[in-house]
């Protein structure tokens, strides 16, 4: 019996933006796959590379960081960070194993929840698409 | 080579211009060498440097970062006392960098000395100290090259092969934390390694746990790590840290056009940011 794969995906969104953006896709009835996780944080910028190696650890099939679109940051330049950190991390661990594909940084903003659930639609089919990620 | 190191030792010390110089003496086992600390002029001819010298001793200066100390240094050491002043974690004021041209060294491993270079000095093409006070030989005026095939050749391996290549090899990790106590880079009072609540490095020794160390501990001398390969020298079950820390070296280099430890002033990239920054992502 074939069972489907459910990917999980561990969301890291920022409080001012994008979080408020997919509040806005829950109040507006836009369905989007509950495959994500949402773990609200202050900014992007305060995702520590550390957390998204912890997700991966624990078995999340993807990561996805989301945050104000550049320029809008609520700390002017915590998305700035975010961005070179990114930049540099992903290959990383495509390298060491964890196919880029699996690690996503996106710009949504608070007006954004149909972005939103675009973002969570395409990354959960790609996730299925490259199937379960064996630990 | 070596009378020029202890005369230069000795002055320092008989003048007080430093009350301790680092630099390499020879081993119990007459074959390698290791670290020591000079205090009297009287004890300057201990000193030697050959090819067996393998340790970066900058990491002592960070002891030693308020009193005035002299330090025997090759190319690779030099930058890491670069990215120590970089990072604010030493006074120039207080050290006197005896800078020795090198060639390359040999491999040591376990008193055994081997006929071959380490990872390290295979690809590197800086052979001329960074930052000196005296220099001790004469200077390469070559401009250093880059050379990543040994990357590159990892890159290429399929996303299969690649993710058996890193188990095979950090299941092996038996978390002794060496890589980070040899690290000139990792000067963090409480690591995160080491850290109890939250527990981000569990305490049992499973392979999903030292993956999590290799990588964060890699991450975090992403930008930082100069390549002296102490921790590659110093792990007791040879896992191949420097083909990780130089996959980050490389894209750092491509990325932000940036290699640690060769200038004092300049702001390394994860300091600041570029709001035209186009990294191929988020733009
Ligand atoms: S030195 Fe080697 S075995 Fe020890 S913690 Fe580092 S990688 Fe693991
Ligand atoms: S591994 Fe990271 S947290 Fe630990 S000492 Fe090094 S830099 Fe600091
Ligand atoms: S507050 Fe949204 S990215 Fe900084």
């Amino acid at each position: 019996m074939a069972v489907s794969h459910e990917p999980r995906i561990v969301g890291f969104l920022c409080n001012w933006c994008s979080y408020a953006g997919a509040d806005l896709a829950g109040t507006s009835r836009i369905t989007y796959p509950a495959n994500i996780r949402i773990i609200r944080v202050p900014c992007s910028g305060r995702v520590d590379p550390l957390f998204v190696v912890k997700s991966f650890q624990l078995g999340a099939d993807g990561v996805l960081i989301a945050g104000c679109h550049p320029g809008d940051c609520h700390y002017t330049e915590g998305n700035y960070h975010t961005r070179r950190r990114f930049a540099l991390l992903r290959p990383f661990l495509d390298y060491l194993g964890i196919d880029q594909e699996r690690f996503r940084l996106e710009w949504v903003s608070a007006s954004e929840g149909k972005k939103f659930s675009e973002v969570v639609a395409d990354f959960t089919e790609t996730l299925k698409r490259i199937g379960p990620r064996e630990i | 080579m070596i009378e020029e190191i202890r005369n230069k030792a000795k002055e320092l010390l008989e003048t007080k211009t430093v009350d301790c110089v680092i630099g390499y003496e020879p081993a119990t086992d007459n074959l390698t060498s290791r670290p020591v600390f000079i205090y009297e002029p009287s004890q300057v001819n201990r000193l030697i440097f050959d090819e067996t010298c393998v340790h970066n001793l900058s990491k002592y200066l960070i002891n030693r970062r308020y009193k005035p100390t002299g330090i025997v240094a090759k190319p690779c050491d030099t930058r890491g006392i670069n990215l120590l002043l970089n990072e604010k974690q030493l006074r120039r004021e207080n050290l006197f960098i005896i800078g020795v041209v090198c060639s390359g060294i040999r491999k040591v491993r376990f008193n055994q000395i081997e006929n071959s270079m380490p990872t390290k000095c295979q690809y590197c093409s800086q052979h001329t100290p960074v930052i000196y006070d005296f220099l001790v030989g004469e200077p390469v005026t070559e401009a250093p090259t880059h050379n990543y095939s040994d990357i590159t050749e990892i890159e290429n391996m399929s996303p299969a092969q690649r993710k058996a290549f890193w188990s095979e090899h950090f299941d092996r990790c038996i978390r002794c934390y060496g890589c980070r106590q040899v690290c000139a880079g990792c000067y963090c009072y409480e690591c995160f390694g080491d850290e109890l609540d939250p527990l981000w490095v569990g305490i049992r020794i499973a392979p999903g746990e030292n993956w999590v160390w290799n990588t964060v501990r890699a991450f975090h001398l992403s930008a930082r790590c100069i390549a002296c390969g102490e921790c590659e020298h110093i792990c007791p079950v040879n896992i191949p840290l420097m083909l990780v820390n130089r996959k980050l070296e490389k894209d750092t280099l491509h990325l932000f056009d940036f290699e640690p430890g060769i200038d004092t002033e300049i702001v390394p990239p994860f300091a600041t940011y570029k709001k035209e920054d186009k990294l191929g992502t988020g733009e």
